[in-house]
């Protein structure tokens, strides 16, 4: 054994390992708030911005004549293919519901 | 499964995560803490405040850490900037020099625990020395990160954990193998 590595060996040695103690606690005490996220502001523009397309589109459309032409369209469907529209919205609604709740989903800290 | 210290920081960077933040603390806390108290000779208050410091630092300027160093190292850079502007204030930089070495080390009065007689070998060391030898040879940095930790060129830690080392050698002659 040389006297390096016996050196080095009792520096390493000389550090042990600091129990926590509350120090991790009073660090998280003084950390500044976290950032207030703009979610109120987000969600204002995100209706005022439909409000204001769908007013656009009422008004260019002829008051909206388009709406009940659709509608006419529809009901003269045969109800099997109304049933089938219904179930493809239903099925894409929930396919982006789920792609996003996978995308939040989080590991575990530890 | 354990994260990393890199997905931790990302979770600080995009959600303001402080409970990631939290975890990084509990992770390093020993280690810088530690760190600081050699530097300090050993106040124990003293290395706490500048550890808190540090990382409140670190929390508060975590958009500079681009990842190209270990999270720990970055840290250390941070601790070690905490206590040398506290040493600066407190003008307590000066390191002590070898003549000064030489009449403080007594062999005969030194207390007989060996971990004691290290410390105090330890604290004896100037600064420069105490630094480079703390990271490297006690936290296991290369030279190439207390290069960066401490903000001076490599060759410039060679040297000094060279130095460092063989003063220690000379001042625990007593203890090394015969």
């Amino acid at each position: 054994m040389n006297q390096e590595d016996w050196l080095d060996r009792e520096l390493r040695d000389a550090t042990p390992y600091i129990d926590d103690e509350g120090f991790t606690v009073r660090v998280l005490q003084q950390l500044p708030p976290p950032r207030r996220r703009h979610d109120l502001l987000r969600a204002v523009i995100l209706l005022g911005t439909a409000f204001l397309a769908s007013v656009l589109t009422y008004v260019v459309s002829d008051g909206g004549r388009f709406i009940s032409v659709t509608l006419e369209r529809l009901a003269a469907l045969p109800a099997l293919w109304v049933f089938a529209l219904a179930l493809a919205s239903g099925l894409v609604v929930a396919a982006a519901g789920a792609t996003a709740a996978i995308s939040r989903s989080r590991a575990p800290l530890t | 499964m354990e994260l990393t210290d890199a997905d931790l920081v990302a979770r600080v960077l995009v959600d303001d995560d402080q409970h990631a933040f939290g975890e990084l603390v509990r992770r390093h806390q020993s280690s810088v803490r530690g760190l600081l108290r050699q530097l300090t000779r050993t106040d124990v208050a003293l290395a706490d405040d500048l550890a808190q410091q540090a990382f409140l630092r670190a929390y508060k300027n975590i958009r500079s850490f681009r990842g190209e160093a270990r999270f720990s190292t970055w840290l250390y850079r941070i601790a070690y900037n905490c206590f040398r502007e506290d040493a600066r204030r407190r003008k307590e930089l000066v390191g002590i020099d070898e003549e000064q070495l030489q009449t403080q080390h007594d062999p005969q009065a030194a207390d007989p625990a060996l971990r004691h007689d290290l410390m105090r070998a330890l604290n004896l060391l100037p600064l420069n020395e105490r630094s480079a030898v703390l990271l490297c040879c006690q936290n296991g940095l290369s030279h190439d990160e207390a290069a960066r930790v401490l903000g001076i060129p490599l060759g410039t830690v060679k040297t000094n954990v060279l130095r460092g080392r063989e003063k220690l050698k000379r001042m625990l002659a007593d203890w090394g193998p015969n």
